[in-house]
């Protein structure tokens, strides 16, 4: 028999074909991009959102004015929607929107360009950029081996302890520290335990359904207990001072919110949450396993050999501490933002964490983005657009008697849920907190109670993985798929609702605004 | 151009020399049974020294905004800490013990590490090399790219492949649609300017069967084609199918031709079929009973296959075991 050597006689590798395109190509994949639109349709269907995104935007600046809305108005309000088509569909790089819309303003607005750029830093906007900083600080310490002893040496073997204790954990870290932060954290707790029990996937479907979830649940629900559980807290809490806050006039202190009010209003609210999240879980998932004794002796083995904390560990929590009290009692004098980038600060110097890792694990486009994004919310505010959408939802929201009270609650609860599912939640309130707040004033409600309806029900975005950090982060690991979400979801969504309008309804008018 | 730019140019140029002289099969692995699947045809038909087996995964770039602001790396880094791979690298481990259980690496090997900065993506693409002292290499490639249809692209362009093997997706796009919006498998297999074989898990047959339709082009295919099952070491059988039942002993003859060229080959041909009827509808009917068919594409510009149509596409697209593309 005769031998074919495979390289002559079999298949055959083709040079790329034509070579002045590939030779762009090779430069790198945004050029790639680029030069794909030049070669073949997908450029154009891939980023088919923006260009519709675009139309939208030239079709609403050509109509006539709708009444009782000015031209100025008109831009602002185009911005926001392009924008909010650009959140949810993502066809270019999200800090693009940011750029797009401090251009915006100036081109389409006629704004002065250093009262645009002075209008993009605020105190939420250092108060984002602080946290995030410390969130890389607080997981670089590597507690996280001795978060999961505590909790397997206090839970036992128990799945059900087990996930509860993930739970409370996850989420009273969580409430101070933000969420992406203890799923960053947390998460590989999560799946060392799951691998422990079984290396096969397919056996421990449900086990790593239910401890990931009260990973990223339990954060999720406690983002909302206090500002510096997530960016979209000190958003809202920067809408309130810029539209209500008049310096010098007592009657408008209350809208001056701190720490400590903020936690009063919402952190009930997560308490609350906590055991409902391990009960929907357990009711949802029933996991293979009803103890994980294999994988916590495991873990127990594993974290015990990393010896005791370190004085660096206590530095850490020490640290921590003092800017948590910072929040508490030092923010009415000097604002949230400045306590924050001072205890990044504080952790630069005593060498805790190193700035190339900050550098490095904060995404830098996140802040600018929220910058712009508040920034064109204040312009919704001043140039009425927000008054004339706020109306227009009431004249809609009236025939069904949802233009006060309870009705607004729970539509503007429903609302805000379904725009943080589509999109991530600090983006959601950006969006709509200039919106509801005018509601607020318009319906004569509480813009306070408004704006933590708002707030809160943005932390419902337990249907999608883009929702929330901590669901996005947990589900990169890749144990869950994106119908878990649904399917657990939507009794998530059912419950907190409910909760919500309940604790607004009774608790909050004790708490007397 | 300086002088190191040109020496560079000349060792990227015998670089693909060499690799030219040996037989590269690009086995992507995105963690479904299909692809792995796949790795073992790729074990099947790569046990010789002239093979090399890279392994790929292809994963999206990190979203920064999705995870608040705090970037996926830190995660990802944190999880390292606790000796947990990424999913990524799990597939390509799995594959690389599916490879090992087959018989193809020894302890021996050579081991390089390397990794490459991507612009836009903190972690970059990971490449590991494996290889043995007789230069035969199996590579484990974790790439970087927007969406995974254009890093296994690009991955082509770094260095040619024989050819590229990739899982079935489970919705083929009809012609329009595939223009501008097709799944991954599918993208790769239209634009790839390689052979690609798409696997599937449902191949209970044994043999390959190789389809003729007459042309000059489908001969030489269908003669490379039997060269690689030869070296897997499974049988071969010929197809062809008529239009119109007149026709059958034109085509008849047609086969026969083919069968004696193969034979001559010194490859056996166990069977020479030919069926009227619908050819994509035959085929795949026939094709049932082998592990593999084999159809072979003109190469027609996407336009050109979107005016004519093709049989290797439909094939592909609707067979319920693995199919090669030939080009």
């Amino acid at each position: 028999m005769t031998q074919f050597s495979l390289v002559r006689d079999s298949l055959q590798a083709h040079e790329p074909a034509s070579a002045w395109s590939m030779r762009l190509r090779r430069r790198g994949y945004q050029r790639l991009l680029i030069i794909r639109s030049q070669i073949n349709l997908y450029y154009f269907w891939e980023t088919r959102w923006f260009f519709i995104a675009m139309a939208v935007g030239a079709v609403m600046l050509s109509l006539p004015l709708p009444e009782g809305l000015s031209r100025d108005g008109m831009i602002v309000l185009t911005m926001s929607v392009v924008a909010t088509i650009l959140f949810v569909t993502e066809p270019v790089p999200l800090p693009t929107v940011a750029l797009l819309m401090v251009v915006g303003q100036i081109l389409l607005l006629g704004l002065n360009s250093t009262t645009v750029a002075k209008s993009l830093m605020t105190d939420s906007v250092l108060f984002i950029m602080g946290s995030l900083m410390l969130a890389v600080a607080v997981v670089k310490q590597k507690l996280d081996k001795r978060i999961a002893w505590m909790i397997v040496r206090v839970t036992g073997t128990r799945t059900v302890m087990v996930c509860l204790g993930i739970a409370v954990v996850s989420g009273v870290l969580a409430s101070f520290i933000g969420e992406h932060t203890v799923a960053a954290m947390m998460l590989p707790v999560g799946v060392t335990l799951i691998r422990l029990t079984s290396e096969d996937k397919k056996r421990v479907r449900n086990v790593a359904a239910v401890l990931l979830f009260s990973i990223c649940y339990g954060a999720s629900v406690a983002g909302i207990g206090t500002p510096s559980g997530g960016a979209r807290n000190a958003i809202m809490i920067g809408y309130w001072r810029d539209f209500f806050y008049v310096p010098g006039d007592p009657d408008t202190q209350q809208f001056l919110v701190d720490y400590l009010t903020w936690m009063a209003y919402a952190y009930p609210i997560f308490l609350l949450q906590l055991p409902l999240v391990t009960l929907i879980l357990f009711t949802t998932f029933k996991p293979e396993y009803k103890r994980l004794s294999r994988g916590v002796a495991k873990l127990r083995a594993q974290v015990r050999a990393e010896g005791p904390m370190a004085p660096a560990d206590w530095m850490a929590i020490f640290l921590f501490f003092l800017i948590l009290l910072g929040w508490i009692f030092a923010s009415e004098a000097i604002g949230m933002g400045t306590v924050a980038i001072f205890g990044a600060a504080v952790f630069l110097i005593a060498g805790l964490v190193k700035w190339e890792d900050v550098n490095t694990g904060v995404n830098w486009g996140v802040v600018l983005l929220y910058a712009a994004a508040i920034s064109l919310g204040v312009q919704m505010k001043d140039t009425g657009a927000a008054q004339w959408i706020a109306q227009n939802f009431i004249n809609m929201l009236t025939p069904i008697g949802a233009d006060h009270g309870m009705g607004l609650w729970a539509a503007i609860s429903i609302l805000t849920t379904g725009v943080t599912n589509t999109m991530s939640n600090g983006a959601a309130v950006a969006v709509l907190g200039p919106i509801v707040l005018k509601v607020a004033v318009v319906a004569g409600e509480s813009p306070i109670f408004i704006g933590f309806i708002t707030a809160v029900s943005s932390a419902f975005a337990y249907l999608t993985v883009v929702g929330t950090p901590a669901c996005t982060i947990v589900f990169a690991a890749g144990y869950l798929k994106t119908g878990d979400f649904l399917r657990v979801g939507w009794r998530m969504v059912i419950v907190s609702t409910v909760l919500l309008l309940i604790v607004a309804a009774t608790y909050w008018p004790l708490l007397g605004v | 151009m300086s002088k190191e730019e040109r020496q560079a140019q000349e060792q990227q140029r015998a670089l693909r020399e060499w690799r030219r002289n040996r037989f590269r099969i690009l086995a992507c692995v995105d963690g479904s049974d299909e692809s792995y699947e796949g790795l073992r045809y790729a074990a099947e038909i790569g046990r010789s020294d002239e093979c090399d087996i890279i392994l790929l995964h292809v994963r999206p770039f990190d979203q920064g905004l999705r995870t608040g602001g705090l970037q996926m790396s830190v995660a990802r880094e944190n999880m390292l800490e606790w000796d947990i791979e990424m999913p990524g690298v799990e597939c390509l481990k799995k594959g690389l013990e599916l490879l090992i259980e087959a018989g193809h690496m020894q302890k021996d090997w050579e081991f390089m590490a390397s990794r490459s900065e991507v612009r836009g993506d903190p972690v970059g693409d990971n490449k590991i090399e494996y290889r043995s002292k007789t230069g035969k290499s199996i590579i484990l490639k974790l790439k970087t790219a927007p969406d995974a249809a254009s890093g296994i692209l690009d991955q082509y362009e770094l260095g040619p492949y024989n050819v590229i093997i990739l899982g079935a997706q489970h919705r083929w796009q009809g012609d329009l649609r595939s223009l501008w919006d097709a799944g991954v498998t599918q993208k790769v297999a239209m634009l790839a300017p390689c052979s690609t074989l798409v696997t599937r898990k449902l191949g209970k047959g044994k043999g390959c069967l190789i389809c003729i339709d007459g042309s000059e082009h489908s001969l030489g295919a269908a003669r490379r084609a039997a060269v690689l099952a030869q070296h897997a070491g499974s049988p071969v059988a010929l197809i062809s199918v008529v239009l119109k039942d007149e026709d059958r002993k034109v085509v008849g003859a047609q086969v026969d031709a083919a069968k004696a060229a193969i034979e001559s080959m010194g490859i056996p041909v166990s069977e020479a079929i030919v069926r009227a009827g619908d050819p994509v509808e035959q085929i795949i009917r026939v094709g049932a009973r082998y592990q593999l068919i084999v159809v072979s594409d003109s190469g027609k510009s996407r336009i050109k296959r979107f005016v004519v149509g093709s049989v290797a596409f439909k094939v592909m697209g609707h067979a319920t075991n693995s199919v090669l593309n030939v080009r």
